[in-house]
């Protein structure tokens, strides 16, 4: 495997132009995406990055997504994913720790169908690109946040529900925060949003990092899996007001 | 084999033309009992080739006059609906009801404009917040059908228990387990048992505006004590039996267990909507397809209980 990504990696860096590897998700915005995330760093387009999705969008404010990159666990420096045609298309960046497995499951809203992209990076420096195509009927990036009709979020900022759930190997988090998530593309609504989760040791040091954008969905659901459910860990949030919260999970 | 090639092209040859004709819902109503007819919509989902025809709508011939249930999807289907009635008899309609909120239960109501309409109270406040939108959505899945259709409130809110016409007299039960305001009709002349959507028989239930699983398995349960001699259920085939309750309650059982069990789990939506499907309901159209909306509807409140 190893040696089939050094040659596709090779082959990208040295000869093809870009467009000379086809989207297998034919997305009109690829090559700009890819430039605008990527840059010209070498790229795969690789199925074991999975991307999970349902085939439609049926709320387009809360459309569930897992990123699955664990086949390449311990290889990876960086995750990003993306939705091409969302007006951000931004979804977040994630940077691993050997305790934490690389796969999240999260919620996203999107304007309309399109490709959802994760690309990730592994330490010979090539992109592996992975990709579901969404079908939606539209809007969800430009619907005001539910919280924009209910002022339940501003005495609940923050709050944090968790639970540590056993799996066969280790355990699963699944948290979930109040936020509005506000995207900014609502009139007179600013975007306010999570910016930073980091899941820190019992002793406060930072393990894995999440960088969010507004396209995560209000009031945030996220599931991640470590590998040793015995330990115990910490999660801390910022958003872009600079309000901080922690809590142990 | 050769012939049968011949046949195959000379039909598609035949087709073309067919296919730019005029579009057409073809309703053939189906005499269930005395007086009373029901037009069977197809075990689908909405799509540019069936207009939005997935449902079942009915109308009973009193000495009176006609009560129609539901009014389909389109005010062409509207039309179409009333063009049927004409066919069968001459007496006039006198009252139309609108059993639920959803669109394909109510947007050929313009083709009624001059009778009352009647619903419960709640659906026509929701027919008169959503209603818009069910309308512009339905554009979108379905198309050409839809044209010149809007929403056209209902007249009048139901304050009664029930509602007699000629020698027939029918029973008006509120419901809301499939859509939060439910109206389940029951003829006590002929037996015959409207359930509305709270019934859908092979084929799967839709859930985006239920107020929950439990509140639709005590409507089932309700339902039990009608001694009706037909059931026409929202969407699927007319019985004389039990085996619609019967589904209905195993499945929305099997449905209710899975989500509490997923969420006990901590899985993540991406992985409940791939949960495997008991091959008790194989014989549902569309259990997939629903399966992973429903879990879109409901799953956060079900993972709600176990944070």
């Amino acid at each position: 495997m190893k040696q089939k990504i050094s040659a596709l990696a090779l082959s990208a860096v040295i000869s093809l132009p870009a467009y000379a590897v086809t989207d297998p998700l034919e997305s009109p915005l690829w090559d700009y995406m890819r430039k605008t995330f990527i840059g010209n760093e070498p790229y795969v387009f690789d199925d074991q990055v999975k991307v999970e999705l349902p085939e439609f969008a049926e709320d387009p404010t809360q459309v569930p997504i897992t990123v699955d990159a664990s086949a390449l666990s311990g290889d990876i420096q960086r995750i990003i994913s993306w939705a091409d045609l969302n007006p951000i298309q931004h979804i977040f960046t994630y940077h691993p720790h050997p305790d934490i497995i690389p796969r999240m499951s999260l919620r996203i809203k999107v304007q309309q169908s399109t490709a959802v992209r994760a690309a990730v990076l592994t330490k010979d420096g090539v992109w592996h690109i992975g990709g579901r195509y969404l079908e939606a009927a539209g809007g969800g990036c430009s619907t005001p946040s539910m919280a924009n009709a209910d002022p339940y979020w501003e005495s609940h900022l923050g709050e944090m529900k968790s639970r540590l759930f056993p799996r066969e190997e280790g355990g699963r988090y699944k948290f979930k925060v109040i936020h509005p998530m506000d995207t900014g593309l609502v009139d007179a609504i600013p975007e306010f949003y999570i910016e930073t989760i980091s899941v820190r040791s019992e002793g406060g040091e930072p393990l894995a990092r999440m960088e969010l954008s507004p396209p995560v969905s209000e009031n945030p659901v996220i599931t991640f899996d470590v590998r040793d459910a015995s330990k115990k860990h910490r999660i801390w949030l910022r958003d872009n007001g600079g309000n901080e919260f922690e809590q142990e999970l | 084999m050769i012939s049968k090639k011949i046949v195959i092209a000379s039909l598609l040859v035949v087709a073309g033309p067919l296919m730019a004709a005029p579009l057409s819902y073809d309703l053939k109503p189906q005499k269930i009992a005395d007086n009373t007819w029901v037009l069977q919509g197809k075990l689908e989902d909405f799509s540019n080739r069936n207009g939005g025809n997935i449902v079942n709508t009915s109308f009973v011939v009193t000495e009176d006059g006609v009560v129609v249930i539901d009014t389909g999807p389109s005010l062409k289907y509207g039309k179409e609906m009333r063009a049927v009635i004409a066919s069968v008899t001459d007496k006039p309609i006198k009252y139309v009801f609108n059993t639920h909120q959803h669109p394909d239960h109510f947007l050929g109501n313009q083709a009624f404009k001059d009778i009352e309409i009647l619903s419960l109270p709640k659906t026509k406040q929701q027919i008169k917040q959503d209603g818009d939108s069910f309308a512009e959505n339905m554009y979108r899945l379905v198309g050409d059908w839809m044209r010149s259709t809007e929403v056209q409130l209902p007249t009048t809110v139901i304050e009664s228990d029930h509602l007699t016409l000629g020698s027939h007299r029918f029973q008006l039960s509120a419901f809301s387990g499939h859509s939060g305001a439910d109206l389940v009709i029951y003829d006590e002349k002929t037996g015959v048992l409207f359930a509305s959507d709270i019934v859908f028989y092979q084929r799967a239930l839709t859930t985006p505006h239920t107020p929950g699983l439990a509140t639709w398995m005590d409507d089932i349960d309700r339902l039990e004590s009608f001694k009706y001699t037909h059931i026409v259920p929202g969407h699927g085939p007319v019985t004389m039996d039990h085996r619609p309750l019967a589904q209905m309650k195993s499945y929305l059982q099997w449905l209710d267990k899975t989500l509490t069990d997923a969420a006990k789990a901590g899985l993540s939506m991406t992985e409940v909507i791939r949960l495997p499907i008991s091959a008790e309901f194989d014989s549902i159209q569309l259990t997939r397809t629903e399966f992973v909306k429903t879990v879109a509807h409901l799953y956060p409140k079900y993972e709600e209980l176990y944070f």
